[in-house]
């Protein structure tokens, strides 16, 4: 079997279409990052707010696909060891518990998406998680998916949560706070094994900091994941903190989301 | 007949003849009278899917781009899209312009969960007429506009299955439901 499958390999039937960054970035309207989408929070009483929900809740959907084929690869691509383009055996089982967490995620989601009103495949499916999870270090992998992207899942699971109690949808709910509950383990997996891998490798360490720096301000949408009251994705603080992550982490991740707004508010006064 | 712009598309790849026929198509669908000019002003720059229907005799409707756009295929023309928010649009242009429907108050003023309640009226007749109406995709949204109650259910099943409604039905049946939320005064 292959080993770094490049996310054009992926398998997905015909009912799937996948669009990349780049045809993403050929699109001349103004990106979601520049007012494109609905940037005000994602609350009932906005007119497109449940339509709103279906298209993220189906966002997620493929990111709960790939998360499972991530972690799958991550269990398969490296031999046993502690080096750099290796994994130790407890990594593996983690990863092979997560590809559990996943695939339950992904029946959620469908049954999620039948409730919903959504098709499997009603939205185009962009591979961005899968491509982070593509990393020949797995360090690098667990920091970019598992402590950014499934960082950024629990403020979509905390978000969505909020938004199926305020609407008094009991299955969202139900499911959001199910899924956030693992999704909660995933980034503490990817915590605890960046301190143990690299706790004598602090180069290593710096590198997969910065990766995930990266990724969390690339994926922070422009400033649509932050703490001010209006943004539609809120920064879930308690349940990063019990993810393992530092206060310290935890300000910087919202610093490089209110950064990303700055700019985003910069490029707006510029163009005019 | 139609009159849809602009003329070309530049931002997005859509084709005015095709939404132009599908336009047409679905007018004549509905029964619309075939010697009046329906107008459909398309914003192509943004990405969103609000629609309104500006005035009524004439016809003439805005659209955003993004409410005729593909979710599978970013920038592509749905002609299903187009079919369902002209047709709905167009049907509640009638509804309108009827006498006996009684008189709604204009499209800005209109409560959301009243304006949702008159579009599933719309889209369930669309959908007899072989419109793929999304029954889920709309009951989710009814239902969070009224509540996830069995009294909500019932009352968009009344609405989607109804031919000849008036505008006071229509306010009954969603402040009917809106009376069984649990949140409800």
């Amino acid at each position: 079997m292959k080993r770094n499958l490049p996310a054009a390999e992926l398998a997905r039937d015909s009912r799937f279409s996948r669009v990349d960054f780049m045809e993403r970035a050929r699109d001349p309207r103004p990106m979601p990052s520049e007012g494109r989408g609905d940037r005000a929070a994602l609350t009932p009483d906005r007119t497109n707010a449940p339509e709103r929900a279906r298209g993220l809740m189906h966002g997620i959907f493929t990111g709960e696909i790939q998360a499972l084929e991530g972690a799958g690869r991550t269990c398969w691509d490296f031999p046993l060891g502690t080096g750099s383009d290796e994994a130790p055996f407890e990594l593996k089982l983690d990863m092979a518990r997560q590809c559990w967490d996943e695939a339950r995620h992904c029946e959620i989601s469908v049954k999620l998406g039948d409730w919903m009103g959504t098709e499997i495949g009603e939205f185009a499916e962009s591979p961005f998680l899968y491509e982070a999870a593509c990393n020949p270090d797995p360090v690098l992998r667990l920091t970019g998916v598992n402590r950014a992207l499934e960082g950024l899942a629990i403020d979509v699971f905390n978000t969505m949560r909020e938004f199926g109690r305020l609407s008094g949808d009991p299955v969202l709910t139900f499911c959001e706070d199910w899924m956030l509950a693992d999704e909660v383990t995933h980034v503490k997996m990817g915590s605890d094994w960046l301190r143990r891998l690299t706790a004598d490798d602090p180069d290593r360490r710096a590198r997969a900091l910065e990766f995930q720096r990266v990724v969390d301000k690339l994926f922070s949408l422009g400033g649509v994941r932050g703490e001010d009251e209006d943004s539609p994705i809120k920064l879930a603080r308690r349940f990063r903190e019990l993810a393992g992550f530092a206060d310290e982490e935890i300000d910087e991740i919202a610093e490089l989301s209110h950064q990303a707004r700055e700019e985003l508010r910069a490029r707006r006064a510029a163009v005019g | 007949m139609s009159t849809v712009l602009p003329e070309t598309f530049t931002m997005v790849l859509y084709d005015h003849d095709e939404i132009a026929n599908a336009v047409d198509e679905v007018l004549g669908a509905i029964g619309f009278p075939p010697d009046e000019d329906v107008r459909v002003e398309v914003d192509e720059a943004t990405p969103l899917a609000r629609t309104k229907l500006v005035s009524v005799e004439p016809v003439v409707m805005t659209v955003d781009g993004g409410a005729l756009e593909d979710p599978r295929r970013p920038r592509q023309l749905s002609t299903t899209f187009v079919s369902v928010v002209v047709g709905r649009l167009a049907l509640q242009a009638l509804d309108r312009r009827d006498a006996d429907f009684g008189n709604p108050p204009a499209d800005e003023d209109l409560p959301v969960a009243r304006r949702v309640a008159w579009d599933v009226y719309a889209i369930g007749r669309l959908a007899r007429l072989g419109y793929p109406g999304q029954r889920q995709r709309r009951l989710y949204n009814f239902r969070n506009r009224h509540g996830f109650t069995d009294a909500a259910d019932a009352a968009f099943d009344h609405l989607w299955t109804a031919d000849h409604l008036t505008w006071d039905e229509i306010c009954a049946i969603s402040d009917g439901a809106l009376a069984a939320r649990p949140d409800a005064d």
